[in-house]
Order: structure tokens, then C-alpha cells, then sequence
């Protein structure tokens, strides 16, 4: 199953995508997408309610978020009310220590995004602070990234072990699926997309030459 | 300019059509002439050397000249839209001098109000978005 | 910096009024340095003439932000404009810019923590018509 765990539509500030238009996209384009993640930025959208879209489309749609923390850009994916609750999403200076361990409190999951970026992603951070502890899967291919950011990323996940995700962040329409995420089981859900991750039943994939290629 | 078709109206657009990709020109001569035009006559927009030592990557193409030309690219498709609304994100330097790429494609179709909604980008030569864009026009 | 505090104070509220004349040559020069073909925009004798849509993203007020506003304009850094056409901009049009802040709000991106202030420029002609809105999302480093 191939999953695009990182996107934006017009919840978030700077997003120009609606949701529809994704759906429509992928199948106009006849993308290889089995459905994709919306993490919108420091914000949890809970009232919009893309069901219809899921069965018109065949397609899986889950909600999920994207905070800013002192080490970079975070996806949070299982987002709760209990969680809301203890992380204050607006904030852009939230501790990824405590980010990582009030979301295994309450059943989420935090995967640090983008960590080749200067300042807003986790390898600048760890070269001037360490690493942090928790850190068990990081996003290795981000669709926004330039240069030697992804390839920064990699290093990052195969020196310590981390699994891998990717995810077009994706901000208008055309972008979705620039890269993805491939899971050894199909799911169904969010809570089931949190268990394959955790178990890292998952690996970061680009659309190169007509397949999804794993570059690790 | 490639040889595709020019769109005469809404009947001629079906969505994730792609608009004819289009070189721009953002020659330091263009550059400077846009800036007498505008006023934005600013080293950073018309001088190679200082933008460096300030640690540009070069002279670097105003943000708006940018949004001007992803205008025309939706011109050159369909020379008798109306560009309702274009709304640009300057994400990273278009440098001057460079080979940008300008690309559009339609994202969305309203059949009632018979516009259409692009997204909209202008790349460097290494494929990286460095302004990214929509618009809203009317067919 | 308390954003929050910052909008409640400093947005929704005129701070800035400006008139420009139109002329010919500016519309057409703005046009051709764009890549414009098209003789509505680029040629001055063309009986459509008129300026392209984005060309009130050109205009600049007496001030970029309001006498007191806590941010130094010089230390910005321009991080996107939307154009909301609404009507013709021709040569002879007289333009009266009003500016507000139509909002604040902080993110961190590659360059850091950044404040982005949203300036909203809305052009009305002699006619008392709105032609253009113009959004400014101004960057300032945190």
C-alpha cells in the first residue's frame, strides 16, 4: 500500500490544495497512490469530513498534523483530544522531548519532517544539542526538499537506526505523491497506520520511471 | 513556446490539462528594465557581485516580475482569460540570469462560473520550486 | 513578542492613503518586461489597452507599516503577493491605495522564527471602484 504521509490543503496557511481536487488529481493522473495523510500545520483539523470523498475517490484520507518544536518540523500522526489537550499545536517552539513522549502517552505517534532543512528540520539541531531520545522514525524523503536535504535525511535514518517515511508536502494540487510511503500491510485507518510505522513496516518511496523506488 | 493548442475558452479545458511551459526571460537586461518600470532598481535585484557578498546566490529576479510572468504563461495558453486572482509564494530566489521553468496545470473546473484554477510554478534548472503559485481565471 | 497582542493592536485599521496616476507607458513597459504578448497589455494604442492583473503588486505606500508598529521594514524580506483582480486598471485611472494590516501570525521556516505581517493594499479608481486587492505577506526574522 502506498501512502503520501505529508500534506496541506487550505486549513493550513500557506496551503492552496482542497481536498477534492487532490482526489480528482490522483485519479486523472492515475497516480500509484493508494490515499494520503493531511498535516496540516500547527493545528488539528477535526471538523472537516472527507468520507464521501474516501468512497467516491476509492481512496484512503486521514487527518493528521504537522507542530514546530525546537527541533524542527514534527508530523504527528493519531492526533486526540488528550493530546490537544497537553501540546499547545500553535505554539512554534514546542520541546520535541516532550512532543515525542506525550504523544506515546497518548497512543500518537511523532515523526520529525524534513530533518535535512536548515533550522526546521532535526540534523542542524542534533549537531549543536545531541540527539534526542525517542526518535524512532524520521521522514527520509519530503517533496519539498532541495539539494542535499533528503540525502542529509537518509544519513540520519541509517546511522541511527531510525525507520523511514516519506510524504510530498504538498501545498497546491499537483504535488501530491511526489514522494510516499510504502506499508508491507494495507491499512485501513489511523490507528493501524501507527501500528505498521512503529513496527517499521514502512519505507520512503519516489515516483521514478513509471515504479516507486526506494532509494536506501 | 511548444506548438500545443491555444485555449479559445472553457469548452477547450478539461482539468489536469498542462499549460505550455514557458522559458522565461530574467536576462539581467529584462531585470533592469523591469526595475526602471517599477522603481525596483535595488543591488540585490540588478547587481551579481554585491548580492553575492551578501550572500545571495546571485542578483536575484524581484518577486513580483516573478508573478508577472506566470501571468503571461496563463496569457500564452489562453490569450482571452481574465486572470481573476493569482496569488504567488516566493519560497526561494529565482537567480538572475538563470534558465527558469514556468509550469502550469488546471486544477480545478467550474462549470457554473466557467473558471478554472491552476496551480502555478516557476523552477530552477535543478527542477527545485522557488516560487510557487495559483490562480483563479476566468474562460 | 506577543502576536496575538500585536494583531489585536495593529490590524483592520487604515494607516495609509496614496494616490497614483496612471499612465500609458508604465502599464505597457510592466507588461513587456513580464513576458506579455498580448497587445491589451503591451501596446498602448490597442483600444483594450489595459494594465496586466498584477500590476497593482508594483505600488508601494508612503509607509509599509504603521508610525510606531514594532518591526524594522528593513529587515523583512518579501514572502509572497496574491492579486485579487476586480476590475481595469487603463491609462488616466486615478488610484487612491488604502493600507491596512489584514493579519499576523509566527511560523519557523528555513530562515528561522519568522513574524509574517499580511499588508493589504485595496485600489479603488476615480470611479469609487475597487480594481485591485493587493496582499503582501512581509517576513520578519524572530
Amino acid at each position: 500500500m502506498i501512502l503520501d504521509l505529508h500534506s496541506h490543503s487550505i486549513v493550513s496557511d500557506d496551503g492552496r490544495a482542497k481536498v477534492e481536487n487532490y482526489c480528482q488529481w490522483i485519479r486523472r493522473k492515475a497516480l500509484s497512490l493508494d490515499g494520503f495523510v493531511l498535516t496540516e500545520h500547527r493545528l488539528y483539523d477535526d471538523e472537516s469530513d472527507y468520507r464521501s470523498l474516501e468512497d467516491e475517490f476509492g481512496l484512503l484520507i486521514l487527518k493528521a498534523s504537522e507542530v514546530e518544536t525546537d527541533y524542527g518540523h514534527v508530523l504527528v500522526f493519531g492526533v486526540n483530544e488528550d493530546l490537544r489537550a497537553a501540546l499547545d499545536f500553535s505554539r512554534v517552539d514546542l520541546p520535541l522531548q516532550e512532543v515525542l513522549a506525550q504523544a506515546q502517552g497518548c497512543g500518537a505517534l511523532a515523526i520529525p519532517c524534513h530533518p535535512g532543512r536548515t533550522r526546521v528540520g532535526m540534523c542542524a539541531h542534533i549537531e549543536t544539542r545531541g540527539l534526542v531520545e525517542g526518535v524512532r522514525i524520521i521522514e527520509t524523503l519530503n517533496g519539498g526538499s532541495r539539494g542535499e536535504e533528503n540525502a542529509t535525511a537518509l544519513a540520519l535514518a541509517q546511522e541511527n537506526n531510525y525507520h523511514s517515511t516519506g510524504g510530498s508536502d504538498s501545498h497546491i494540487v499537483s504535488h501530491i505523491g511526489r514522494c510516499a510511503t510504502r506499508l508491507a500491510t494495507p491499512v485501513s485507518n489511523m490507528d493501524d497506520l501507527i501500528t505498521e510505522l512503529e513496527a517499521g513496516r514502512c519505507e520512503a518511496v519516489v515516483w521514478e520511471s513509471e515504479e516507486w523506488i526506494s532509494p536506501n | 513556446m511548444s506548438d500545443q493548442k491555444v485555449v479559445l475558452g472553457y469548452g477547450d479545458v478539461s482539468f489536469g490539462d498542462e499549460l505550455p511551459e514557458v522559458i522565461p526571460d530574467v536576462s539581467m537586461p529584462m531585470v533592469r528594465r523591469f526595475g526602471e518600470t517599477t522603481g525596483m532598481t535595488y543591488w540585490r535585484f540588478t547587481d551579481h557581485e554585491k548580492a553575492r557578498e551578501a550572500g545571495l546566490p546571485g542578483a536575484i529576479v524581484p518577486g513580483i516580475m516573478s508573478q508577472g510572468i506566470l501571468v503571461s504563461l496563463i496569457h500564452r495558453w489562453a490569450p482571452e482569460a481574465s486572470v481573476l486572482k493569482i496569488d504567488t509564494i516566493f519560497r526561494a530566489p529565482v537567480v538572475v540570469d538563470s534558465r527558469p521553468t514556468c509550469r502550469g496545470v488546471v486544477t480545478d473546473m467550474d462549470d457554473e462560473k466557467r473558471t478554472v484554477e491552476l496551480d502555478l510554478t516557476l523552477s530552477n534548472e535543478e527542477g527545485e520550486t522557488r516560487v510557487l503559485g495559483t490562480a483563479l481565471v476566468s474562460l | 513578542m506577543d502576536i496575538a497582542e500585536l494583531k489585536k493592536k495593529w490590524a483592520g485599521w487604515t494607516f495609509d492613503e496614496v494616490r497614483f496616476e496612471i499612465e500609458a507607458e508604465p502599464l505597457a513597459e510592466f507588461s513587456l518586461a513580464c513576458g506579455e504578448t498580448l497587445p491589451r497589455y503591451t501596446d498602448p494604442q490597442d483600444p483594450n489597452f489595459q494594465a496586466a492583473p498584477s500590476f497593482a503588486a508594483r505600488f508601494h505606500g508612503d509607509r509599509a507599516l504603521p508610525e510606531g508598529f514594532p518591526s524594522d521594514r528593513e529587515a523583512s524580506f518579501d514572502g509572497g503577493k496574491a492579486v485579487d483582480w476586480k476590475a481595469p486598471i487603463r491609462p488616466g485611472d486615478t488610484l487612491i491605495a488604502r493600507s491596512h494590516i489584514h493579519d499576523i501570525f509566527e511560523k519557523t521556516g528555513r530562515s528561522g522564527g519568522m513574524m509574517f505581517i499580511v499588508h493589504r493594499m485595496e485600489f479603488s479608481n476615480q470611479n469609487d471602484e475597487i480594481v485591485s486587492i493587493v496582499d503582501w505577506k512581509m517576513i520578519r526574522k524572530l
